[in-house]
């Protein structure tokens, strides 16, 4: 049984404009799925579906095995814990340690399970130094990985991040790369919007790609990565290195620029100037 | 209920003959209505005032959303009819006072529906009101739709953690809104302060009087309407005073 099912989904937003268009999207446990597409694909208006936010004009979306219809959006977000794209549009507490300990009280965890888990996303994350701190003080990348703290501090069985990299200098993309490949190898649901493609690119997600309103292609990220065509008609940029990959006829993706020359030397050897 | 509020009051370009009056001649009409039912003081009047305010609302295609703005409004008139019957008043007296209140939000809410922020700093600007209030006032309007979607993300970034906010008693519901306020006047303040300096970066202040692309122009059209209104307002005051 799928942990999360799409069938025959469409929305229509209150502008009257048909976000999404018969999406069907199957999520299995323990997936890593990116979802990909350009400005105004549905990518966010799919993943606000997932936790409830947004209901279906028509067809139906199941959470383990349940319509999201008999859920409310608390319950469905404890299953569903979603990282939004704008940190600031969350943060409100005087520090760090009540930032997390919010949505956890909300869930009804009892004070000292409230304290086990903050100490424990703060020591995850990195955040003990800051715990004092006010949120809305922090640094972006700080921000971010509050906000990534907070919504895995109540466990939730899948973790969506919505546009997790934007906003983000390199250092800030390098540690969020690091997590969610810790992620993965715990064997976590994670589901990943994005139209950042370079980011995802190490992650070699399942990758569904969306284009007004429709899921257009679904499957490996090598195949969907080196579609220059499709990428190109869903307004989405071939990361370098996939495209380094497929000029240079390599069996396999290239993670990062060091392995691409590695393959390179392999091949043709050492190239003295 | 602000949404749908906002929804009333938001300005809809359409091309009505009320749409293309001058801002000058809709706001004295809107000032016209707000008069005849301020001085309206039984409830034929009332009634007729009423009627007269859906005539301008009709030409401009707004009635329903007008009416929704009414509906909502409803509530407050309640409130205005068991004040003043506390304080001693007649049923009638009462049913008069919320009618009024509701003519007042009408005529007040035709203004906004039927005239552009654009249009409203223009007025603005011809009454000689000082510069930096009058775009101060205007880019406050322009920001609403802005604001009411930081807020659709903050409500739903919040509900995501478990925020109930249609849960509790009136304490417990107050308290829930906490995490929404806050995030969203920290968010405006900062989004002010990066408007001020964006516009001092574009020379506002530089010179005492700028220059504007667009100034106010009364047509024919406009002269008519104008006449229409101040003779039709004197000849219901007139109405009211003497006859009714």
């Amino acid at each position: 049984m799928a942990l999360i099912e799409f069938e025959d989904v469409s929305y229509k937003m209150p502008n009257d404009v048909m976000a999404l268009k018969h999406v069907n999207l199957k999520v299995s446990r323990g997936e890593l799925v990116a979802i990909v597409g350009g400005n105004g694909a549905g990518k966010t208006t799919l993943l606000k579906h997932m936790n409830g936010l947004l209901k279906p004009a028509s067809g139906t979306v199941r959470v383990d095995g349940r319509l999201i219809t008999e859920f409310s959006v608390a319950q469905l977000s404890k299953l569903v814990g979603l990282v939004f794209q704008n940190s600031d549009h969350q943060l409100f507490a005087e520090s760090v340690k009540e930032e997390i300990a919010f949505g956890l009280r909300n869930f009804g965890y009892q004070p000292s399970e409230v304290e086990s888990r903050v100490q424990y996303a703060m020591r995850r994350f990195g955040l003990e130094s800051l715990s004092e701190r006010a949120p809305l003080t922090l640094s972006g990348g700080e921000k971010k990985r509050l906000c990534i703290a907070l919504v895995t501090a109540w466990d939730p069985v899948v973790l969506a991040l919505d546009e997790p990299t934007v906003g983000q200098d390199h250092l800030n993309k390098m540690r969020l790369l690091a997590l969610v490949k810790k992620f993965i190898e715990e064997r976590r649901t994670v589901i990943i919007v994005s139209h950042d493609l370079e980011f995802l690119w190490p992650l070699q997600p399942r990758t569904v790609v969306m284009a007004g309103g429709r899921v257009v292609a679904d499957g490996p990220a090598a195949s969907i990565f080196n579609n220059f065509a499709l990428l190109e008609s869903s307004g989405l940029r071939q990361p370098q290195l996939a495209r380094l990959a497929l000029a240079l006829q390599s069996s396999t993706p290239f993670d990062n620029v060091d392995e691409a020359v590695s393959w390179l030397k392999q091949r043709y050897g050492s190239y003295h100037v | 209920m602000a949404k749908v509020i906002y929804e009333g009051l938001k300005f809809r370009y359409k091309t009505t003959l009320i749409h293309r009056l001058d801002p000058r001649v809709k706001m004295v009409l809107s000032i016209a209505l707000f008069a005849l039912a301020l001085l309206g003081s039984n409830f034929y009047q009332e009634a007729i005032t009423f009627v007269v305010t859906t005539v301008p609302a009709v030409i401009a295609k707004s009635l329903r959303r007008l009416m929704r703005v009414v509906a909502l409004s409803v509530t407050f008139g309640v409130f205005v009819v068991v004040i003043n019957l506390v304080a001693g008043g007649t049923i009638v007296e009462s049913i008069v006072l919320a009618v009024r209140f509701l003519e007042i939000v009408a005529s007040t809410s035709l203004f906004f529906v039927t005239t552009s922020p654009d249009e409203l700093e223009y007025v603005l600007r011809w009454l000689r009101m000082p510069r930096d209030f009058v775009f101060a006032f205007a880019t406050s309007i322009r920001f609403v739709p802005v604001l009411l979607m930081d807020l659709t993300q903050i409500i739903d970034a919040q509900r995501s953690r478990g925020l109930e906010l249609d849960k509790g008693g009136p304490i417990k519901r107050i308290r829930n809104l906490i995490p929404v306020l806050i995030p969203l006047i920290v968010n405006s303040l900062v989004r002010s302060g990066e408007l001020a300096e964006a516009m001092e970066s574009r020379g506002y202040g530089a010179v005492k009087k700028p220059t504007s692309m667009n100034t106010l122009r009364m047509t024919v059209r406009d002269w008519v309407a104008l006449a229409i209104v101040l003779l039709g307002t004197t000849a219901l005051i007139w109405l009211y005073l003497y006859v009714l």
